[in-house]
């Protein structure tokens, strides 16, 4: 039988082309046949494999099991992979072991049915897959350490602000006693910079959230109108107390979307709050509708102000951070330079976009178009 | 005499900042620098309400909310965090933890008294 395999040499010339060792053993385990790959991997010349038993090329542990395993595989002959989950080792003649993949399949000689295997070294993979692993392990306490230190950050800055902002406020509510225009005019001053560190540290680690994919949206069915009036109201004062007009154009119809409230009321927050900063005359308008684009179904809601508008050559630096336009005003408008950064990013995540369209002195409209719910 | 409020605060300029602030609009304020002196003086003055900041050196607040609501001594007297742990998820976090409201910081100097207040009423009835 073995002659009759090993004088065949279009055989042998196939077997030693294969990119596998491959190993052929009879029904009771010996080796008939072993390619250039098979020599080459175990470190036996094919000489000394002929005609011995396959086990040689196992780990001493896993030899007295292997003639059960030949017993099961000659009573139901099929091709099988061996190894995908399996940790299976070879040993080389001069004892090392290395991890291997075994794909076994029946050959038909004759009338005897031999094993023929292809056997994979893996030990690149298998230390590829460690290295992957040691890798990701790695990025996760990194993550993790992130995250503590933002927490910590957020947690360590606010603490000494409290004080300032407390003591400054029950000085201004003159629980202390009267203050005169210079105090009461210099505490403001003081008041109004520790605000603006603390909408700092808000919109930096809401910012450093986000791009560490850490905020978790709720989405779930809203009514816009709902998200939109709680905003009107909690901005009219501000836009009253500039002679500014805030009004609000509604469909009749509820507008459901599905979106994560906070996020939404947050960047409409912003966008609002930007169209009152940058207008001394005129009316802040909130037009909300539906409407079709590309196929689907969006809604989408128009900040119209008449303020100062932007440059044409402004309007693609306006979503950087930290970036505020000059708008040729005399004097700089308090912000942290992060409103719309952080706007577009979160409409980003809610599957959306901002966009801007404005003329120079005459004002801006910024566009939140969102999905609608459904589509 | 009416009973005091219990202030538990490990940084002596917050602690301060909530006393005078209590202390003008006529509130009697007890405090404690460390978790474990609050849940003792709980215990015997039986405050009106406690308001206990969260991060603090040896036991934090989970722990001593954890401990007031343990024992039926200080199980009914409202506890109050008032905390810088004010990212997103925090507040859900605390209130999930036992206590019965959150105030973060900074505090508005404005409302916070008016705030506290709410949960003076809420023990009464």
């Amino acid at each position: 039988m073995e002659t009759a395999l090993g004088k065949l040499p279009e055989v042998a010339a196939f077997l030693d082309s294969a990119p596998d060792a491959m190993i052929v053993a009879n029904r009771d385990g010996f080796i008939v046949l072993a390619n250039a790959q098979a020599e080459k991997l175990f470190g036996y010349s094919r000489e000394r494999l002929l005609g011995e038993k396959v086990e040689m090329l196992l780990p001493e542990r896993y030899r007295g099991n292997h003639p059960q395993h030949r017993e099961r595989f000659a009573a139901d002959p099929r091709v099988r992979p061996m190894g995908a989950n399996l940790d299976l080792f070879g040993r080389r003649a001069d004892g090392t072991e290395f991890p291997v993949e075994i794909s076994l399949s029946p050959l038909h000689v004759a009338d005897q049915v031999l094993v023929s295997s292809a056997i994979r070294d893996i030990t690149e993979r298998k230390r590829f897959q460690q290295a992957l692993q040691d890798k990701n392990a790695e990025l996760a306490r990194a993550h993790e350490a992130k995250d503590r230190f933002l927490a910590t950050m957020s947690h360590e800055l606010r603490t000494p602000l409290n004080a300032i902002l407390g003591f400054t406020g029950t000085l201004l509510m003159k629980l202390p006693g009267p203050l005169n225009t210079d105090q009461e005019k210099q505490l403001r001053t003081v008041q109004s910079s520790a605000k603006h560190l603390l909408a700092l540290i808000n919109d930096l680690l809401d910012l450093a959230k986000i791009e560490s994919g850490k905020v978790q949206l709720r989405l779930e069915p809203t009514e816009y109108c709902s998200v939109l009036e709680e905003v009107a109201g909690s901005l009219r004062p501000l836009a009253e107390s500039k002679g500014l007009q805030l009004r609000l154009s509604l469909p009749r119809t509820e507008t459901i979307v599905r979106t994560d409230r906070r996020a939404l009321s947050q960047i409409i927050l912003n966008m609002v709050n930007n169209a009152i900063k940058f207008t001394e005359h005129g009316s802040v308008n909130l037009v909300l509708l539906s409407r079709q684009m590309d196929g689907r179904e969006m809604v989408e809601l128009s900040v119209q102000d008449t303020g100062v508008g932007i440059r044409t050559e402004d309007q693609t630096k306006l979503f950087a951070a930290f970036t505020q336009v000059d708008a040729g005003a005399s004097r700089t408008r308090e912000g942290t330079g992060l409103g719309l950064y952080l706007s577009h990013k979160l409409a980003d995540l809610l599957g959306g976009t901002v966009r801007v369209q404005s003329e120079f002195g005459k004002g801006s409209t910024f566009t939140l178009l969102l999905p609608a719910e459904g589509a | 005499m009416s009973r005091p409020i219990l202030l538990i605060e490990d940084n002596a300029a917050n602690l301060e900042l909530m006393t005078y602030l209590l202390r003008a609009f006529r509130h009697e304020t007890i405090s404690a620098a460390s978790g474990q002196e609050g849940i003792r003086l709980a215990q015997q003055e039986r405050p009106r309400a406690i308001l206990c900041d969260i991060q603090m050196p040896g036991m934090d607040g989970f722990a001593v909310v954890r401990a007031l609501k343990a024992d039926p001594v200080t199980k009914p007297i409202p506890v109050v965090a008032v905390t810088a742990l004010a990212m997103v998820g925090d507040r859900d976090r605390i209130v999930a933890a036992g206590f019965d409201g959150y105030v973060s910081k900074p505090i508005v100097p404005e409302t916070f008294v008016s705030e506290v207040e709410r949960f003076l009423a809420a023990e009464r009835r």
